[in-house]
């Protein structure tokens, strides 16, 4: 059997910022983690991953491989070869997940609500789904555990349009969901001698979203309601490590950092203003793009597709004007400015610099198509990294290119921490897409060729 | 005996079944391939006439090859047809470009209660297939559903050596599945066996095919050569997709879209 300290625990904090970690520790709102650090050392911080999207960072953790790999690229994606929207999840990522993996070796493995794991895939052990699983009866591997889950009247996830009802009842939802997730932590991890164990918690990204700016301004209801939220994740963390005592091994970890809203973008209403995508007449949706005469066109958040002829199905742009039509597109982008004249876009990426380093450019969707890959995740030609403040949507028809809603907070990409305890990391720049190795490491489980282990710090690292 | 005339005995057996257990008997109609080999195999189980109505759900937002077809065969066939409209909800002015789980709660769901209740149905005849998605995989021939429509998957009794729980309690009315173990490749197979008509859409055009058929504005084409059934069954050969890989408005994807809209992703 395992010896403790080969045994893996991790906790994940959706969406946490390293810098809001160190403050809410300073102010004694979080004790427990607190302790741990003064133990154990201070958090690092950690990059996440382009586009900084929880399902996109959570899968590259999960994978050890970049998206370019995996083929994950954001809760939304385009059917490969189409101009139609579709919802990739686990169905389609590519490669095993650490779950299988270290199925493969014998691990007993548990995983509750890590973002991109439904469908669970079946695995030595329990495998729960989260964030988009659309019931109990199908968010788990083995199904019966939905039937202990709907008992205890577990939630998926906390629901976001009450957010947009009224924030007093997105705290009450949150508490509950949170409850509910700690119930059923302690319930697995009492239940079996796990060798590697993951618990999630969403709703800390959830009250980043809708109460940033309302802490930032010192809000006198709100902030300290979303300070009592951070209270009770930290005792769900002492929880945690009481049960599993002071030998196991332990990482708690997020997943990007966050910073507060000063406009949510419509990118794709941008394009259409400086004539690179062509609206259909009516718009129904985020592609509704009249192929012919569009360029270009972009999904969430600063995704650009070119409308290539050859590779897309009706595509416009010959493959000769390709890598010109990019930088047209790229200095148009960087020349955006919101009504204050900032600039609004830091810097943009080609799709080989981010995900295909080693110098391809990654499959095309025609070449897609005669292998039989999967139906998503060609990867955007150009990704647009915007400044802190500006939050990247896609917007066809939004009236206004600058909007404000009841989202307060944006993710931001080099802020996620990294807090451990007998686990070790590589030294140096780190980036969630390497815990992979050291996970697999510390269960003395062969690490696959495969992985993307080398940090690849993208030119935009600097905020 | 080769595999489709196995196929076609065990479905005519549940056919035949179904006719004998249940006093108000239907058989939904949705005109794709699947449903439209069920009523195939109703004429074969009944020599030629179909015994019980056919009930077509009609969104109104159906494909127009999609009523020529209906109305053609409904007439060739001498088919007793019942066309389920939710008038109201119509009137309401529900469609899927304000929400598209709420268009098809509407004039797929509740327009099958109201025709239930109108007509007193306690066995539904229905084309679906076991291989079509994942959650179908645990269906069984004879599926109960209850007053709300909810499958308790968790409780269904075992099918063996072809024992059909064929009567539950009260409020409820039953499914029959008698296609549930052909597969999307078996369909086409036997409809080009028997010469089965079907909806011109399923047919390549410019490049695009639909493989599954609904309503106009939630069903894409995918990619595809495949214009005659040949072609079609040797393009499932080597196909890794989806059937319903087109099918904006799977629920799944409904339900995605509605939390994602709320957390500012759409």
């Amino acid at each position: 059997m395992t010896a403790d300290n080969r045994r893996l625990v991790v906790l994940s904090l959706d969406g946490v910022p390293h810098g809001l970690l160190l403050r809410l520790m300073e102010q004694g709102r979080m004790p427990t983690l607190a302790r741990l650090c003064e133990e154990h050392g201070r958090p690092r911080t950690m990059r996440s991953v382009l586009p900084t999207v929880s399902c996109v960072a959570w899968t590259c953790y999960a994978t050890g491989r970049n998206p370019g790999k995996h083929g994950i690229f954001g809760f939304v994606d385009r059917r490969t070869g189409t101009y139609e929207l579709g919802f990739p999840n686990a169905a389609n990522v590519r490669g095993p997940n650490l779950w299988e993996i270290l199925s493969g070796h014998g691990k007993k493995v548990f995983g509750m609500n890590v973002p991109g794991t439904y469908p669970p895939r079946p695995v030595n052990g329990i495998l729960i789904g989260g964030f988009l699983a659309p019931s109990l009866s199908k968010v788990a591997y083995p199904a019966e555990v939905g039937g202990y889950l709907e008992g205890i009247g577990y939630r998926i996830d906390s629901d976001a349009a009450l957010a947009r009802q009224s924030k007093e009842k997105m705290l009450e939802d949150l508490d509950v969901t949170l409850s509910r997730r700690a119930e059923a932590i302690l319930h697995f991890l009492q239940q079996d001698r796990w060798d590697f164990f993951h618990a999630h918690i969403m709703g800390t990204d959830r009250i980043n979203h809708f109460l940033l700016r309302q802490v930032a301004e010192g809000h006198p209801r709100l902030a300290p309601a979303f300070y009592d939220y951070y209270g009770r994740v930290d005792a769900v963390a002492a929880r945690l490590l009481e049960e599993i005592g002071s030998d196991r091994p332990l990482m708690i970890i997020s997943d990007h950092g966050f910073c507060p809203i000063r406009y949510e973008v419509q990118l794709s209403r941008y394009l259409v203003e400086a004539g690179w995508t062509v609206p259909t007449e009516r718009v129904t949706g985020p592609l509704s793009i009249d192929p012919a005469r569009s360029k270009a066109f972009c999904l969430i958040p600063g995704r650009i597709y070119v409308n290539v002829r050859g590779r897309e199905a009706a595509g416009c742009v010959a493959p000769q004007e390709y890598q010109h039509v990019r930088q047209e597109i790229a200095d148009d982008l960087l020349a955006l400015r919101d009504p204050q004249g900032r600039p609004v876009i830091r810097a943009v990426l080609k799709r080989e610099q981010v995900y295909w380093p080693s110098g391809s450019q990654g499959p095309d969707a025609s070449a897609a198509l005669a292998l039989g890959l999967p139906p998503f995740g060609m990867g955007p030609d150009l990704l647009a990294i915007p400044h802190d403040g500006y939050d990247l949507k896609m917007g066809l028809a939004a009236p206004e290119l600058f909007l404000n809603t009841q989202l307060e907070g944006m993710h931001t990409y080099s802020d996620a921490f990294f807090l451990g305890r007998g686990v070790e990391p590589p030294e140096g720049d780190l980036e969630i897409r390497q815990l992979a190795g050291a996970i697999l490491q510390k269960l003395s489980v062969p690490v696959p060729q495969e992985l993307d282990l080398a940090a690849v710090a993208p030119p935009v690292a600097a905020a | 005996m080769d595999k489709l005339d196995e196929l076609e005995n065990q479905s005519i057996y549940l056919i035949r079944e179904a006719y004998y257990h249940f006093r108000k008997l239907a058989a939904m109609w949705s005109i794709g391939k699947d449903s439209t080999t069920l009523l195939w195999l109703c004429r074969k189980a009944f020599f030629g006439r179909v015994p019980f109505p056919v009930l077509h759900i009609d969104t109104s937002f159906k494909f127009e090859q999609i009523y020529r077809f209906r109305d053609e065969y409904a007439r060739k066939w001498k088919l007793k047809l019942l066309v389920a409209r939710n008038e109201q909800a119509l009137a309401r002015g529900v469609n899927s470009e304000n929400n598209k789980l709420q268009c098809c709660t509407e004039l797929k769901t509740n327009a099958l209660k109201q025709a239930i209740a109108r007509h007193g149905f306690d066995g539904l005849l229905l084309g679906i297939r076991r291989d079509e998605h994942g959650i179908r995989a645990k269906e069984r021939y004879f599926s109960p559903r209850d007053g709300q429509f909810k499958w308790n998957y968790q409780d269904q009794p075992p099918e063996l050596w072809d024992q059909y729980k064929s009567r539950t309690a009260g409020d409820t009315h039953i499914r029959i599945h008698p296609l549930l173990h052909w597969t999307e490749k078996d369909v086409w197979r036997y409809v080009k066996r028997e010469d089965i008509p079907f909806v011109e859409l399923y047919r390549a055009r410019d490049g695009r095919r639909y493989r599954s058929i609904g309503c106009q504005t939630c069903c894409s084409p995918v990619p595809s050569q495949a214009a005659t059934v040949d072609d079609i069954i040797a393009e499932l050969e080597t196909s890794t997709a989806g059937e319903r890989e087109g099918r904006a408005q799977d629920k799944e994807d409904a339900y995605t879209m509605q939390k994602l809209r709320a957390l500012g992703y759409m």
